[in-house]
């Protein structure tokens, strides 16, 4: 991104007029943005009476960590962190590899079947197996509760495959054919120049990928059986939701036992790492993600 | 030179990737699957650890081998589970039978549940929530049917509890029973009732209401001394609104408006009978006073509690339960010091009746299942009877003996105060912590099950026990109004299918019939036109699939 010049040029009223209107409407559908995340952190740091009472608006109020830190004491959370962190750096390396390794020859004209194999790829983005098919595949090849039940079934994304093999499109074939000429077969052909000067697309890929590692919970809900398996997300989900399930029990002894403000520490907890990864991929990640918007 | 590294570690890593990925695909078990997995093959490895229970009393034993067996259990936020409970250690020492559990989150149960039953890729004992699931899955074979061993010889405990619960009939598929039902042990239960603001009664010298009519004029009475409350709240929106006071108000209304009326004893759609005028009447005035939430038909759990929990709100006619849970919120804001919940004896209705559906405190309604396909089914079969029995039930109810409780001279369980006094102040609740350190209780794998017994129990001994728990289950238990709730007898696949091809279309119309009634948009009197309209959907023809299915499990 270039930086943002100022111009010197007085401004006529009319083009301030403008650009007050102009920050105001954009301020006001940030702050829309963000004030659900806000709340949700304000919540976590406010003591229950006063959540309960609904006076926490935009402030917090009496303000403490202990639900941070009922959040910590709690095993659960940090084994699946743990996990998270497995599944979504193995995951996403799998990820990065194979969809190069698809997109590849599938962004060279001159790759034997290219045509008919792009579209039995692209088949899958419309039509898939279901989901009790896809259950019994994993079961048939003995990775129910393992990790790889949750990384391989989803190894390619067609559509992060597209992108990819789109911006490697646009690397000039005489850079390819030089590389032919020098010795390189295909493996060092990607290695050595294609995957070196893609880096924007490969930071997009990544953020992709590892974002919807972290956020997944339903495979890892459905092959996996052990609980110290979990990732964060399951254990998350469970007590967001299961908090209003517990409202609903039809027995004597039910009650409300999550507190408000402990499901939100454990939504900021969760999401705060992922939010980290954000600003480091962002230089990438502009450039990446137009990469492909306009050659078809 | 760095940029050489680079590219050579990543096709290092491209190897490495492929050499896993072949792996994994083509021998069966690699390093990644035999940690700890193909639990779903259920049990082929033999427990290792025989030591513990090799020293031990071998007089209950059901295996001379230690046999492991998986069992498939839905977790829950009051009490979550835990693999290692100790009360599962003490289930392997005196059976030989090594427990595995496979804890699902209870949020996800129903997807889990479905996919493995579905795919007959479930463990040796699944939990199974409901009969629903009995009569989608009981013909397809995947459950062991299990009449062939409810005899004296095979499975004598449970056998007594057939004999001594002839509504477990209920739970029959045709002839054929496919569950092991939870049984409940002395239990004392409530149920919905009305819950109101007993402090204020009496600071406003207003008399106990005796019948629903009085219970309204108080509310208005509220609404005229504190004008900014909202006296009566409710949850989860209109449908939850008839579920709590239609039975009280003289109709009812079940899981999706049927319900089984004991005065008239049949199965009844409740909207769809004339009572339910009586019902729409008493919540329209209440609309109209002021005096219930203008938000009724949206208003959440969440909402609820707020506004009880802060004085906003005076009344509510739910779990009535809930209410000691407010009134030790409530107590924590200011000006609220002496604020008390509390239980109201059920008011009489227009039609003269008292009346009110406690929970559940025979059957609770909890099932698991036996795989057919299972190794061990002999194994289990003792060991589930041993599960009924009370050596098993006082194992799975109280824990283990000489740490967590004695028998005394009667030779009944109590808890040990030492054990029970380090849960004292535990959160959110001592008895909740209790059970889910020990592995015990309802909610764990305990088919002779107890809840409010043990939690009568441990807040007795550890001082938790305040006053007004102490009225509310004395009001409880004096009220002869509460009645059990009434099994739903199970029907056959054809009838479920229609009873839910009927439902659907009723109920889309009923929803959108509803509130015009309580809001006072509609007259009371037009409600014959909605019954009608009922009728011409095929409401009749589901209240007697009921009936007969009633009938049919009464023959047997």
């Amino acid at each position: 991104m270039s930086k943002p010049t100022f111009s010197k040029k007085p401004q006529s009223t009319a083009s301030k007029m403008f650009s007050i209107f102009n920050y105001t409407v954009l301020a006001l559908i940030g702050f829309i943005m963000f004030y659900p995340m806000f709340y949700v952190f304000i919540v976590s740091i406010s003591s229950a009476e006063y959540i309960n009472q609904g006076l926490v608006t935009f402030f917090p109020r009496g303000i403490n960590f202990e639900a941070y830190k009922r959040v910590f004491q709690n095993d659960a959370i940090w084994i699946g962190y743990k996990n998270t962190f497995l599944y979504t750096g193995l995951g996403t390396l799998i990820n990065v590899m194979m969809t190069a390794m698809c997109a590849y020859p599938l962004s060279r004209k001159e790759f034997y079947g290219r045509g008919p194999l792009t579209v039995l790829i692209t088949v899958t983005m419309f039509i898939n197996g279901g989901m009790i098919p896809l259950y019994l595949v994993v079961n048939g090849v003995h990775i129910i509760n393992t990790m790889w039940a949750v990384i391989l079934p989803s190894a390619i994304s067609t559509y992060n495959m597209i992108v990819m093999r789109t911006s490697f499109s646009s690397i000039p074939d005489s850079l390819i054919e030089s590389a032919h000429l020098d010795g390189a077969n295909d493996i060092q052909i990607l290695s050595k120049i294609i995957l070196p000067l893609s880096k924007p697309i490969l930071a997009t890929m990544v953020l992709f990928y590892a974002v919807s590692h972290w956020n997944s919970y339903f495979p890892a809900m459905l092959y996996l059986n052990d609980q110290s398996k979990y990732p964060v997300q399951v254990i998350m989900r469970d007590i967001v939701i299961e908090g209003d399930l517990a409202q609903g029990g039809d027995m004597s002894g039910m009650m409300n036992v999550i507190s408000t403000n402990y499901k939100y520490a454990v939504i900021i907890i969760s999401i705060i790492p992922i939010l980290m990864i954000y600003p480091f991929l962002q230089k990438y990640f502009t450039k990446g993600v137009m990469v492909g918007a306009v050659k078809g | 030179m760095r940029r050489r590294h680079v590219a050579a570690g990543m096709m290092a890593a491209v190897v490495a990737a492929t050499t896993v990925l072949g792996g994994c695909s083509g021998k069966k078990a690699d390093t990644g699957s035999t940690a700890a997995g193909e639990k779903q093959t259920a049990g082929t490895e033999q427990a290792a650890g025989t030591e513990a229970a090799g020293d031990a009393d071998k007089s209950s034993w059901i295996s001379e081998e230690p046999v492991e067996i998986t069992v498939m259990m839905k977790d829950n936020p009051s009490q979550p589970l835990k693999v290692d409970a100790p009360m599962r250690e003490e289930i392997f020492k005196k059976t030989n039978i090594k427990l595995n559990v496979q804890i699902v989150p209870n949020s996800s149960y129903e997807e889990k549940k479905n996919i493995v039953l579905g795919t007959n890729n479930f463990p040796d004992i699944i939990f199974i929530p409901n009969m629903a699931d009995v009569v989608t899955y009981g013909n397809s074979g995947v459950f062991e049917p299990l009449t062939q061993y409810l005899n004296e010889e095979d499975m004598p405990n449970l056998y007594k509890f057939w004999q001594e619960y002839p509504e477990m009939k209920k739970y029959l598929l045709g002839d054929e029973l496919y569950v092991f039902p939870v049984v409940a042990r002395e239990e004392t239960a409530n149920g919905f009732g009305p819950v109101i603001r007993q402090d204020l009664l009496e600071a406003n010298n207003l008399e106990t209401p005796k019948t629903f009519d009085e219970l309204l004029d108080v509310l208005i009475k509220f609404k005229e001394l504190y004008p900014d409350s909202i006296p009566w709240t409710g949850r989860k929106g209109t449908p939850n609104l008839f579920k709590t006071t239609s039975y009280m108000l003289g109709s009812g209304y079940g899981d999706n408006g049927l319900y089984y009326d004991f005065d008239e004893e049949k199965f009844v759609f409740g909207p769809a009978s004339t009572n339910f005028k009586a019902v729409l009447d008493y919540l329209n005035r209440a609309y109209e006073a002021g005096v219930l939430d203008p938000e009724f038909a949206t208003t959440t759990a969440e909402q609820m509690e707020s506004k009880l929990s802060s004085g906003k709100s005076l009344f509510y006619l739910d779990n009535s339960g809930f209410g000691q849970n407010y009134t030790k919120m409530l107590r924590k804001v200011e000006g609220q010091e002496n604020a008390t919940f509390q239980v109201l004896p059920i008011p009489e209705n227009s039609f003269g009746q008292r009346r009110a559906t406690a929970y559940a405190t025979e059957l609770p309604g909890r099932f698991y299942a036996l795989n057919a396909g299972s190794k061990h089914k002999e194994e289990i079969i003792k060991l589930m009877d041993w599960l009924y029995s009370k050596e098993g039930s006082d194992i799975t109810n109280y824990g283990v003996e000489g740490v967590s409780f004695e028998y005394d001279e009667k030779g009944e369980p109590q808890f040990k105060e030492d054990y029970v006094m380090k849960f004292k102040d535990a959160q959110p609740s001592d008895y909740y912590a209790i059970y889910t350190d020990l592995g015990i209780t309802k909610l764990d794998f305990c088919m002779w099950a107890c809840n409010t017994k043990t939690w009568f129990e441990i807040q007795q001994m550890d001082g938790n026990w305040d006053e007004v728990a102490d009225e509310y289950w004395k009001i409880i238990e004096e009220d002869d109004a509460y009645v059990q709730p009434h099994i739903f007898p199970t029907l056959s696949e054809e009838e479920s299918e229609k009873v839910k091809d009927i439902l659907v279309d009723v109920n889309t119309m009923l929803e959108q019939e509803y509130n015009k009634y309580i809001m006072g948009q509609e007259e009371i009197d037009n409600w014959d036109n909605v019954i009608k309209r009922c009728e011409d959907m095929g409401i009749r023809e589901l209240e007697d699939i009921y009936n007969q299915a009633e009938a049919r499990v009464n023959a047997q």
